[in-house]
């Protein structure tokens, strides 16, 4: 019996040291990767991990400015033409040189449809790349393209030579890329194991080991944080974020993201064609009580569809204001009172929300019917007919590529999946955005588009959402709108 | 008992059969995962382009056939979300789920059975209360608020054992606990009146009254016809804690079947849900066979009348 407590006591003194080595850092995301190949999924664990792995051809600076990266500059020659000059002193994990043969490599790769990349939708508009120099890549759209830089800010270069000799299931087993740091193991479903990389172009990466660790439940991950199992996670709910405020050794770290929350309202079908009810809808929610109670104050308001972190962005079109008197008349006038509304969402989508729409709706003679299905199904109802997508339902929009044509043009231009709406003063405004290099006079195109939105009302901008980081107080970060995670960019206060 | 035996062995592959079909058909006729797959910005035509390219505009039967196929050249197929191939995935998870099973299925036996004969030797006594709350405690906590208990007290305010992960002895011990507790108490129970009925035969007022303790009664005797319904649930129980206990798995960070089950119904990856359907219904099955076996051994009557 005496030995038996003795082993007990041996075992929980053998619990490994929890102050971790000042070079190291462990990450604690809420999944594991899916792919370490970069082309092969649309996953945020995946590229919080693989973008440490590779460069970029291009990236985005902390005030979210495209920079230079694999890319040292870039011009147009005509509307559908850029040539871009790289650098020559990038080499890949096992010390070969990174060419323009490796760029034109990974563009065909993505964009061929063999591939079966799921991220092909963003590259699809290159129609070629060439290798036109020695430090030169030429690339070719099928139209003029604005948001070209935007999306290439998300292509990773991989190693032509490695890729073709090792094929691509190894490749994504054994990934090797020219980034900050290599992978060292990748134990799936469990943790990836990256070390740093001598000499990388960029500078001495700031930690020896970063390992990345899969915990999907958000409590266990801030438990793994106060006992320092972890030093950084992501994905904090704004009540988890609330429970650790008084925490004194570690940090939150919220971010305003180029995410928008929204509420959709079909105007092609259910009582919520006609326009009076949709303005009065606008007028019902009382936002400023979504973004204090249910967000905890870790949201902003938003006039429009769309986030100030996103190009496009026009702050002189003002939001329907809250007036639920106003927005009773209106219902009566319409001769909706009473009318049934259908609110389709999943689980993926908070409840709360739906929930104080439903009421904020009610009080002003709207009968919201909630109703719940898995997230497949609930796409398919959403992206299908004007008649299956029901009246309302609620999401978080980001295009990754921080761009109205990103947002606004498949939520709302008419043939677009998720478009419930036909406007063709709206479609040419958008339509014309998209093929315009100018800034300024895309930026007057999306102004009046963002005008029209307001008056048809097919949806409300509820709030620019956060991410919500949590970190040790010593480690020292800026997150970003794209929600970028180069570990790169972290290091330890002295 | 060969005959017999082989006849199970028959009507669990017609069963397993008959599951993968339910599955393979309900999974696919509630959508394809392609939607889940892109980003949110495509269109039509690039869904409909991969959703061709993942072959899931195919008739429903064709796919049938072509899986039925695979499955006899032994290919379970590749997963959608990780592109690489199912039973590796599957298989890097069953040790995990083997070791907190192992676990559980200790805390639950080496707990369970002891607090069972204990309630039914000293029945009525306060003893006897004492663990029926205790019991009753185990089998009503739900896990995913029992593991976050036990992860607050002994991890985060008492600093004993690791929050998470799956790396070390120690993470095993909590999600033991927490995943082994309902069993524990239906071992507990079951045992209690199997050794209560065995207690009220009249062989063992026959050993009393011959002049043997009680200890030596219940250990010698009654323990082992005791066994026979506790056998039953424990095949049953060892079925349940390998098919993957989702919740404890997710709460701990614990890497096994269960957390990838959930995730791969989730994300509609197919081929990996319909791969440890055939993991759990041949483990559900083989635990049922060695608990017949295990009665022939226990019971020389079911022996002998074969």
């Amino acid at each position: 019996m005496r030995r038996l407590v003795l082993a007990f006591l041996v075992a929980f003194a053998a619990t490994p040291a929890l102050a971790q080595p000042k070079d190291t850092l462990t990450v604690d995301l809420p999944g594991d990767v899916a792919t370490m190949d970069p082309q092969l999924q649309w996953d945020t664990e995946s590229y919080s991990v693989y973008r440490n792995i590779f460069d970029n051809l291009v990236t985005r600076d902390v005030s979210g400015k495209i920079v230079p990266q694999i890319a040292t500059a870039w011009h147009y020659t005509d509307d559908t033409t850029i040539v871009f000059d790289l650098r020559t002193d990038i080499v890949f994990h096992d010390g070969s040189p990174l060419t323009p043969d490796d760029v034109v490599f990974s563009i065909r790769r993505i964009t061929n449809p063999a591939f079966k990349s799921p991220q092909l939708s963003q590259f699809d508009q290159i129609a070629s790349a060439e290798v036109t120099g020695p430090a030169q890549v030429t690339l070719h759209t099928k139209s003029p393209y604005p948001v070209l830089m935007a999306q290439l800010v998300k292509l990773s270069i991989v190693p032509k030579v490695y890729v073709e000799k090792v094929g691509d299931q190894k490749f994504n087993q054994e990934p090797m890329g020219s980034g900050p740091y290599r992978l060292r193991t990748w134990q799936r479903g469990v943790q990836s194991v990256l070390d740093s990389v001598d000499g990388y172009w960029r500078g001495k990466p700031p930690f020896r080991t970063v390992t990345f660790r899969a915990v999907p439940d958000g409590p266990t991950r801030i438990a793994d944080l106060r006992t320092g199992r972890a030093d950084i996670t992501r994905g904090l709910s704004p009540d988890d974020a609330e429970s650790v405020k008084s925490d004194k050794s570690l940090q939150l770290l919220p971010v305003a993201t180029e995410r928008v929350a929204y509420l959709f309202i079909n105007t092609l079908a259910t009582p919520t064609k006609d326009k009076r009810v949709r303005q009065a809808i606008a007028m019902a929610i009382d936002r400023d009580t979504i973004i204090s109670a249910l967000q905890q104050g870790y949201a902003r308001p938003v006039n429009i569809v769309l986030t100030p972190a996103d190009f496009g962005y026009v702050a002189d079109v003002p939001g329907w204001p809250y007036d639920p008197a106003r927005a009773r008349a209106l219902i009566k006038e319409a001769g909706a009172n009473g009318a049934v509304l259908s609110f389709i969402t999943s689980p993926s989508y908070d409840r709360r929300l739906n929930e104080a729409v439903q009421q904020m709706l009610g009080d002003v003679g709207l009968k919201v019917e909630i109703s719940v299905t898995d997230q497949p199904t609930f796409l398919h109802r959403r992206q299908g007919t004007p008649e299956d997508a029901g009246a309302l339902s609620q999401g978080r929009w980001s295009c990754a590529c921080q761009d109205a044509d990103g947002v606004i043009f498949p939520l709302f231009r008419s043939g677009s999946i998720w478009s419930k709406m036909n406007n063709p003063a709206f479609d040419a405004e958008v339509d014309a955005a998209r093929t315009i290099l100018d800034p300024a006079r895309r930026l007057e195109h999306y102004r009046r588009a963002f005008q029209i939105l307001r008056e048809e009302v097919p949806g409300i901008g509820l709030f620019q959402d956060y991410a919500i980081y949590l970190a040790r107080k010593e480690l020292k970060w800026t997150p970003t709108a794209n929600e970028a995670f180069f570990v790169m960019d972290m290091k330890w206060q002295p | 008992m060969i005959r017999h035996l082989a006849g199970r062995v028959g009507q669990a592959i017609v069963a397993t059969f008959g599951v993968l079909t339910i599955v393979f058909f309900i999974m696919r006729l509630s959508g394809d995962p392609t939607l889940l797959l892109v980003p949110e910005g495509a269109t039509a035509e690039q869904i409909a382009e991969l959703r061709h390219e993942l072959g899931f505009d195919r008739p429903l039967l064709v796919q049938y056939v072509a899986y039925l196929s695979d499955l006899a050249h032994l290919d379970l197929g590749e997963s959608l979300v990780q592109r690489a191939g199912v039973a590796g995935i599957v298989a890097e998870r069953i040790p995990y789920t083997v070791a907190l099973a192992t676990g559980a299925l200790l805390v639950a036996l080496g707990i369970g059975i002891p607090a069972g004969v204990a309630m039914a030797v000293w029945r009525g006594s306060v003893l006897e209360r004492a663990l029926a709350a205790f019991v009753l405690t185990g089998q009503s906590l739900p896990t995913f608020w029992s593991g976050i208990l036990l992860i607050l007290l002994f991890g985060v305010a008492l600093g004993w054992l690791p929050t998470s992960g799956a790396d070390s002895l120690q993470s095993l011990i909590m999600p033991s606990i927490a995943l082994g507790a309902l069993t524990m108490s239906t071992f507990a129970r079951m045992t209690r009146i199997a050794v209560l009925d065995e207690l009220s035969r009249a062989y063992v007022t026959a050993a009393r009254a011959r002049g043997l303790s009680m200890r030596a009664a219940v250990l010698r005797h009654v323990l082992r016809n005791a066994s026979i319904p506790v056998v039953t649930i424990a095949a049953l129980e060892v079925g349940n804690l390998l098919a993957g206990a989702v919740i404890v798995e997710t709460v701990f960070a614990w890497p096994g079947i269960g957390q990838l089950a959930i995730q791969s119904i989730a994300s509609r990856d197919f081929l990996v849900v319909q791969a440890i359907v055939l993991f759990v219904s041949t483990v559900y099955i083989g635990m049922n066979l060695l608990a017949d076996i295990a009665y022939a051994i226990i019971d020389p009557r079911i022996r002998l009348k074969r």
